[in-house]
């Protein structure tokens, strides 16, 4: 989904009314927790039961997401074979998660830094490797 | 000065290939496999500790990455 010039207070509470069990995972995720990078995506991991929901939240503000229903229920679960199993699937991540506060009673999702980190391994750009790196700083800087 | 010369849309499509381009299995391997350097570390949460110590909140964290994603837009070189 790419962001446009629309209010972003009203962007994230429009999702937060909507009760659509949604995490802001890629850059957007790590400007929100405090890494200073740029991007003009807003990229969500959605509970395969709230997708709809998600979409009529953020239609009337002329946003549209850049992949169908059926490819994101597709994505349900990520899965990585390597030399090992790498296995995550929403409703792990879902417990573990985040709470931002991003305006006045606006609540927005993240992943845990660690689940975090498992998205970016799965991006596998040289982007998402060196946002690894800034994630692993972060996971230091806020210490156990 | 000299003005900046704008780079053609094959340079674009080429550099935009390069940062969208998936890392091979071995590559991602090799990438984890680096552990954090001291001096990375320190570099990495300094940058972190200035961003938060500036803008202390997420939603002004993200209200400066629009506004800085803008000023970046609108200065970049539009390809000949």
């Amino acid at each position: 989904m790419e962001g446009s010039l629309f209010e972003e207070a009203d962007f994230f509470r429009a999702i937060a009314e909507s009760g659509a069990r949604g995490l802001l995972i890629g850059r957007r995720a790590l400007i929100a927790l405090g890494i200073p990078v740029l991007t003009v995506d807003y990229d969500f991991w959605l509970h395969i039961d709230d997708i709809a929901a998600f979409n009529a939240a953020i239609e009337p503000m002329g946003l549209y997401p850049t992949h169908s229903p059926e490819e994101a229920r597709a994505r349900d679960r990520y899965v990585a074979e390597n030399d090992e199993r790498i296995d995550v699937a929403f409703d792990d991540l879902w417990p573990r998660r985040r709470s931002l506060e991003v305006a006045a009673g606006v609540v927005l999702a993240v992943p845990a830094l660690p689940d975090l980190i498992l998205t970016k391994r799965f991006g596998g750009r040289p982007k998402d490797f060196e946002g690894i790196r800034l994630l692993e700083a972060l996971r230091r800087e806020e210490g156990p | 000065m000299k003005p900046l010369e704008t780079p053609s849309p094959e340079a674009l499509a080429r550099v935009l290939a390069l940062s969208e381009r998936r890392l091979s299995p071995e590559e991602a391997r090799a990438a984890l496999a680096v552990p954090l350097g001291e001096a990375e570390e320190e570099e990495s949460r300094s940058l972190i500790r200035w961003f938060r110590r500036r803008y202390p909140t997420p939603a002004a964290r993200l209200a400066y990455a629009r506004r800085a994603y803008r000023r970046w837009a609108s200065a970049r070189p539009v390809p000949r």
